[in-house]
């Protein structure tokens, strides 16, 4: 019975996970545990391994070895694996929006075909979930038509249109103008409040202390640091975590 | 010069006209056809399957259209099979330009970034549903333009099915000027009339290039 509570509260598990590229290691024996609810928050250098950790969740880069479960599914079991697609969202730095497709047709491609929705139902999901990130008055503009910010809501309501059961954000704010920036955490703080279970790679430090339940610094491809933000960012045990704090907070 | 000699023979030229046009529209299709599954295949993860569309692509662009003809058109009946000169000339112009539009849709293709696969994929699209809804339309900017480019060669270069012996625009008018003489109003209606066929194709990409800014 505590088992069963425990598997159901658990989102994501990772178990020594190891991936290289050719011959650069990026993870080497990556531990880490994401529970159903919990806003998770990735920090670390560029190269530091966050970011393939994060696709690696999201099912877009595979194990060399090692378990990756999410959402009960084996993403190191390349005939499971596919198991995940369509059940988690994925925003990513440059967007990733289909040019040629309207807002509303972004949102309502993958409600039609993988969905199955008729037309009137999908275009309904997803003017509800536009309005949500605050665009009802852009359902047809096209990508290109919107500022940068705009466009990440619109990745953001494309997501949320799967109802997703994990958000993965890879640095969603580091290709937009400063002033932009706020238009797109403030959305995902809403996330946040409402009990999404996200997985956040950002450098905005400001959000990872406001809105995460728990800060993972990562350093040389393994898990330097971990703990409650409160805890990283005033107090950093590790001198690596310090040091890299230092750097970013600019003090 | 005679023009009298053109509206004579005007039966024979519209006919072989009418026989290019046909020929021209069996062949864009084929050879898109052709050039979109051969694209797709030299992108492939596959090497083998790489290989074999690299292979196709390297010999018919290094060999002449006048030789594929003859190729397909003998090569049929030493087969075995009686292969008429219209079918003969589809199928070789179709393989022949096909070439071309794979190495098109190839670079329209890695053109689209990695990101919107990837995208399509997270949403649960297939990829054949990714590679239809999201991809493939993305290539349209960069494709159309040299992809009539193509389409209007093809109907020029259509004018070498007379090595194999099929009646059409220029082999009719061949003809006329075989048998009545007369050669330069010939010459000049068989162009004007390749021109009327291709003019159009050009305005038609002009006009689909300033509306596809995605707005």
């Amino acid at each position: 019975m505590t088992l069963l509570e425990e598997k159901t509260q658990t989102m994501i598990t990772l178990r020594n996970v190891t991936k290289s590229f050719g011959s650069v290691d990026v993870l080497h024996g990556v531990n880490l545990d994401v529970a159903q609810g919990e806003v998770l928050v990735l920090i670390g250098a560029s190269g530091s391994g966050k970011s393939t950790l994060l696709r690696m969740m999201s099912g877009l880069e595979t194990v060399d070895s090692g378990e990756v479960w999410v959402n009960s599914v084996p993403l190191h079991d390349k005939r499971r694996a596919r198991e995940i697609r369509g059940h988690v969202g994925m925003v990513f730095q440059q967007f990733a929006l289909f040019p040629h497709r309207t807002a509303l047709g972004n949102v309502t491609l993958a409600l039609r075909k993988v969905r199955r929705m008729s037309r009137e139902a999908a275009a309904t999901v997803a003017t509800e979930q536009l309005t949500r990130v605050g665009l009802a008055d852009k359902l047809r503009s096209y990508p290109s038509q919107l500022s940068g910010g705009q466009q990440q809501r619109v990745a953001i309501a494309r997501a949320l249109a799967m109802e997703p059961t994990v958000m993965f954000f890879d640095e969603a704010t580091s290709a937009l103008d400063p002033e932009l920036v706020g238009e797109v955490t403030g959305v995902m703080r809403d996330l946040a409040q409402e009990g999404m279970t996200m997985v956040v790679v950002t450098h905005e430090m400001r959000f990872a202390r406001e809105a995460a339940d728990r800060v993972v610094f990562m350093d040389g491809g393994v898990i330097a640091e971990e703990g409650a933000p409160d805890q990283i960012f005033a107090n950093p045990q590790n001198p690596r975590t310090q040091q890299f704090l230092h750097r970013v907070l600019d003090v | 010069m005679h023009w009298g000699v053109v509206t004579e023979n005007w039966h024979l030229l519209s006919r072989g006209m009418l026989t290019t046009l046909e020929l021209s529209a069996y062949a864009i299709f084929f050879s898109t056809l052709i050039g979109l599954v051969a694209a797709v295949m030299r992108l492939s993860r596959v090497p083998i399957v790489a290989q074999v569309a690299r292979l196709y692509v390297e010999v018919f662009r290094g060999s002449p259209l006048l030789i594929t003809l003859l190729f397909v058109y003998f090569g049929a009946s030493y087969g075995g099979y009686e292969l008429d000169t219209f079918p003969a000339a589809v199928i070789g112009l179709s393989v022949y330009e096909g070439a071309y539009v794979a190495e098109i849709f190839r670079a329209g293709l890695q053109a689209v970034p990695r990101s919107q696969w990837e995208a399509a994929r997270i949403l649960g699209l297939t990829q054949p549903r990714a590679f239809w809804h999201v991809v493939l339309p993305q290539t349209r900017t960069i494709a159309l333009p040299p992809l009539v480019g193509q389409y209007i060669s093809l109907i020029k270069d259509s004018s070498l099915a007379i090595v194999i012996g099929l009646a059409e625009l220029s082999r009719e008018g061949q003809a006329i000027v075989d048998r009545v003489g007369q050669p330069l109003p010939i010459y000049l209606a068989i162009a004007g009339l390749y021109f009327v066929i291709c003019y159009p194709l050009s305005v038609w990409v002009r006009v689909m290039e300033r509306k596809s800014r995605y707005s």
